[in-house]
């Protein structure tokens, strides 16, 4: 079959979802959002790894409209790759929202399923439209569907906010698409790419600051991110985990499908542009999910930071592609691809981990959890994985990708413009600042949230989530595990997007054929060859097929080996070590003992109360004081005094304003509002001063005229 | 750094020589009154002189109860007969044979050190026993923050009111086999509080304790003696019976 039916079959079965969710009665409602939701990512899938693996992109023109051209779709190995992220993460959240729905009802379920069905419908379509029409339709629509799965529930101003500051953005992505079509008249993408070679400088750049910074908006980059945190704060729980998984992947889908697909690379300044506001977002991300109290707000500034990290990597692409190092720019280019889908694979389990963690304790301040592995084992283990993945640990994915990321930064050495090694310096440091305070932050939610005694009644009255919810996360986190012991498999699959991009090939940099000493081939020295044999890099050489397990980066004669590393080894080695400590323990341990329970040491004071234990906004403070330069905390003192003399209490209350809000949403506001009142004032409802402005603009006029 | 080495060398070892030697520096210990002295006191004229019984009249010789003495010195200033002195400081005393550690506990112990209610001065002693000249290390006793850790449970003061819970909490929290040292005459009975309105007049009220070291407060040595006693290193001064309930009786 090919991709166009599985598309179709795809569609259709979302439409019928549609249609079947706002039919039957609302109990059956959730399991054919369930239903229909799976059955459609389930074609989706095929779909996407067709068009990644098909030589040549399919292409479809629908219908055509008068006078303006044709509705095209197509589907080349960027769209594959995107679809089959979209279905990774709709295929489980599916099911997840289903099991939310049932285990806590909110009061329009049939319209969030409706629109949760649609959203899969926009999304695939986002990636797959050929033209400016269908694209801006099938973006406006996923934007506005977002805007309603959040007032769904309540009416927020946040989603307002996103939905103002969206159309901004999709504002200046029109503009600068319209720019790159030039004066052809024609709006389909093949015209755009071929006008996008004959674009003066100062168009490539007008077209490249517009597009990145309106797809930024989305992706949440600074400096437009503010909408993102309240965003997803305010989004329903059985939805969050497809818009943060899937959503975010579509604004950076735009700034690789304009810059990397229809124009010839960016200018070099462009490059580094991409990447200094990467590592800045990365770094100012983290940085706000560390010291956040709030779960999902946390979860909501990791995405920035990944968002981030990997528009760091793609700026570190375009700067190799500008300078002509085409193999180093696939490399990044397969990093930054690769923490795409490591993020859209864990931040949806974690959004489902925050979701069940809500459900089950009421509360999601960190502050007030703690004590939830006891009472849930399974939800506690998988959000395990997931902190684990997004905390880089080896053999998880994340470990992989900002590996690869870092170590694309650090071959920077091979550029001879000293001022851009010192931009690729800078955005390095910001990347290693950023893992090390990413591990900080989720150390932190995983302890407060899991660890530690409980802090509240309705904490230690908790119970595991639904086996609906349960089933994703086991799916999603067997997933992270998959993409972080089988980086072989996947850099060749991710490789198949970069080469239209970088016109070199990745895997050929990254991952090595097995080999033997004898046969060593022209490009390797045979002394290099025995000893990589020697160190046991050739295990399963004869059993395992495809590609060798070790991704490993050559240099020249000096230094054969830049960088190598294996998560399959490792994870190998580490199942044996974990059997033989096993082993060891067992034997220690089914010795015969006396074993004794005690109360745990609480430092003897008379009560433990919960509050007396660790928190959250106590583990966060070092990184607190460090930054304080960056967060400006306002202390709030209040003082509350008896009589004249006698205080009883003094309460400080610290409040951070999030940076980008202070410097961008504020003063933007405040100007809005001088304007405003500026207007208001010229409106005092006197015709005579009326009049006076019409005689004014009379003048004025005739003043012009005169002159022109 | 350079200059720290070099005076290090300059100084040599300071430690004192006990337990391999005998520590004879000036002023190691205050000392005790004598246990074993047999002074007769006719007239009640040593013994009254005495604030806090210490010294026992009775129908033969006085009977001296170390675990009351203050050092005052009292018995000793000014008075016409000067009782028997004891200037040494092996005063720790067991409770049975059973309370010494068993043979694998010989080399090391850790210590858990609560203070009960004590006025500084046996704390400032406890101290004293991580100082170059005492160095308790050289044996191998520390000092652990947590009685998880702990073999020992070295309390010293009277037992406050309100450091029961605590220090019933933190003997809960040891795991077997566990020790509890009393140090002080506070610890031991009471001392100069002696069942006052917020104290108890020792730790043996609330656990059984297994060695006791007298003295107001006892000198490092002391304390070191009793350690090395619990570690089965070295030999007690005696063996006592249980600590008989203060007179004036137990609130």
């Amino acid at each position: 079959m090919g991709i166009g039916l599985w598309l179709l079959i795809g569609f259709v079965l979302y439409g019928l979802g549609i249609a079947a969710v706002l039919t039957v009665p609302s109990k059956m409602c959730r399991s054919m959002l369930a239903g229909f939701g799976v059955a459609g990512s389930l074609a989706l899938l095929p779909a996407g790894f067709d068009a990644l693996f098909r030589a040549h992109s399919f292409r479809a023109a629908l219908w055509s409209i008068f006078n303006a051209g044709t509705i095209t779709i197509t589907a080349d190995h960027l769209a594959g790759f995107f679809l089959i992220v979209t279905a990774l993460v709709a295929l489980p959240s599916s099911i997840f929202a289903a099991g939310q729905l049932q285990t806590h009802p909110i009061r329009h379920p049939k319209a969030l399923s409706a629109l949760y069905l649609a959203l899969l419908i926009a999304i695939p379509l986002v990636i797959i439209a050929a033209d400016i029409y269908l694209f801006l339709i099938a973006w406006e629509s996923m934007s506005i569907i977002v805007y309603l799965i959040i007032t769904s529930s309540e009416r927020e101003r946040s989603a307002y906010l996103m939905l103002a500051i969206g159309e901004l953005g999709t504002l200046s992505v029109l503009i600068a698409l319209l720019l790159m079509s030039g004066d052809h008249g024609s709006l389909t993408f093949s015209a755009l790419k071929s006008n996008g070679s004959n674009l003066g400088i100062g168009l490539r750049w007008t077209v490249f600051l517009l597009s990145f910074f309106g797809f930024g908006i989305k992706a949440g980059l600074i400096p437009f991110n503010f909408w993102l945190p309240r965003a997803y704060t305010n989004a329903p729980s059985p939805a969050i985990p497809l818009i943060a998984g899937a959503t975010l992947n579509l604004g950076l889908y735009g700034i690789i499908r304009i810059n990397a697909g229809l124009l010839p690379h960016p200018p070099i300044g462009a490059g580094v542009m991409v990447l200094i506001i990467g590592s800045a977002t990365a770094l100012i991300g983290i940085l706000y999910a560390t010291i956040e109290d709030d779960l999902k707000t946390l979860l909501a500034h990791s995405s920035i930071e990944n968002a981030g990290i990997i528009t760091t990597a793609l700026g570190a692409g375009f700067i190799f592609l500008a300078t002509g190092h085409h193999t180093l720019a696939a490399m990044a280019f397969v990093a930054a691809l690769y923490h795409l889908l490591n993020h859209s694979v864990f931040k949806t389990l974690l959004f489902m981990g925050s979701g069940a963690v809500e459900g089950a304790a009421g509360t999601r301040s960190l502050d007030r959890l703690g004590g939830l592995l006891k009472r849930m084992p399974y939800t506690g283990l998988f959000v395990l994985v997931a902190v684990l993945s997004i905390s880089a640990m080896p053999p998880f994915n994340g470990f992989v990708s900002e590996w690869l990321t870092l170590q694309a930064l650090l071959r920077s050495v091979v550029l001879s413009s000293f001022s851009i090694k010192i931009a690729f310096v800078t955005a390095g440091v910001g990347l290693a600042l950023t893992a090390g305070l990413a591990v900080t932050c989720f150390v932190r939610a995983f302890a407060m949230g899991f660890l530690g005694i409980a802090r509240s009644e309705a904490i230690s009255r908790a119970h595991d989530a639904s086996k609906a919810v349960l089933t994703p996360m086991v799916f999603l986190a067997a997933v992270c595990l998959l993409l972080g012991v089988l980086p072989t498999t996947v850099i060749p699959m991710l490789d198949r997007v970069v080469v239209p991009i970088t016109g070199a090939s990745g895997t050929g940099a990254l991952v090595p054929n097995f080999f033997t000493p004898n046969e060593t081939g022209s490009r390797l020295p045979s002394d290099f060859v025995a000893q990589f044999h020697n160190l046991g890099a050739q295990i399963g050489r004869n059993v395992i097929p495809g590609p060798g397990l070790v991704v490993l980066h050559r240099g020249g004669t000096a230094n054969p080996v830049v960088f190598a590393m294996s998560t399959s080894y490792m994870f190998i080695m580490l199942l044996f070590l974990l059997a033989v400590s096993g082993g060891v323990v067992a034997l220690v341990v089914s010795r015969r003992r006396k074993v004794e329970r005690r109360r745990q040491w609480d430092g003897g004071v008379r009560d433990l109360l919960p509050e007396m234990t660790y928190t959250a906004t106590g583990f966060a403070q070092p990184v607190r004081v460090i930054f304080e330069a960056i967060l400006r905390p306002q202390v709030v003192e209040h003082r509350e005094t008896l009589t004249e003399y006698f205080r009883i209490a003094i309460r400080r209350r610290r409040d951070e304003v999030y940076l980008i809000d202070r410097l961008v949403l504020n003063p933007v506001s405040a100007a809005t509002a001088w304007i405003s009142d500026g207007l208001a004032r010229m409106h005092n409802g006197r015709v005579n001063a009326y009049a006076g402005y019409v005689l004014l603009a009379l003048l004025l006029l005739l003043v012009i005229a005169s002159f022109g | 750094m350079n200059k720290w080495i070099e005076k290090g060398l300059r100084t040599g070892v300071v430690t004192t020589p006990y337990p391999k030697g005998r520590d004879e520096a000036a002023g190691i210990s205050p000392g005790l009154p004598d246990a074993g002295a047999e002074v007769q006191d006719d007239n009640n004229t040593i013994a009254s002189r005495c604030p806090t019984d210490a010294l026992q009249p009775t129908d033969g010789p006085i009977k001296v109860d170390q675990r009351r003495c203050i050092h005052c010195f009292r018995c000793v200033r000014n008075a016409g007969e000067p009782f028997p002195w004891d200037s040494g400081f092996e005063w720790a005393s067991l409770m049975s044979e059973a309370s010494v550690f068993p043979p694998s506990f010989r080399r090391s112990l850790h210590i858990r050190v609560i203070d009960a209610g004590d006025c500084g001065a046996c704390l400032n002693e406890v101290k004293l026993l991580n100082n170059p000249y005492y160095n308790m290390h050289r044996l191998g006793f520390f000092i652990t923050p947590t009685p998880r850790q702990a073999d020992v449970l070295l309390v010293i003061g009277p037992v406050a009111d309100h450091m029961k819970i605590p220090l019933l909490k933190a003997y809960e929290a040891m795991p077997d086999p566990k020790r509890v040292m009393a140090v002080g005459v506070c610890a031991l009975s009471g001392g100069v509080f002696r069942s006052g309105f917020i104290v108890g007049s020792g730790v043996s009220d609330l656990i059984p304790v297994d060695v006791e070291v007298p003295g107001c407060p006892p000198p490092p040595l002391a304390i070191l003696h009793g350690l090395l006693v619990l570690a089965g290193r070295s030999e007690p001064h005696q063996f006592i019976e249980p600590a008989n309930p203060v007179e004036g009786g137990v609130r």
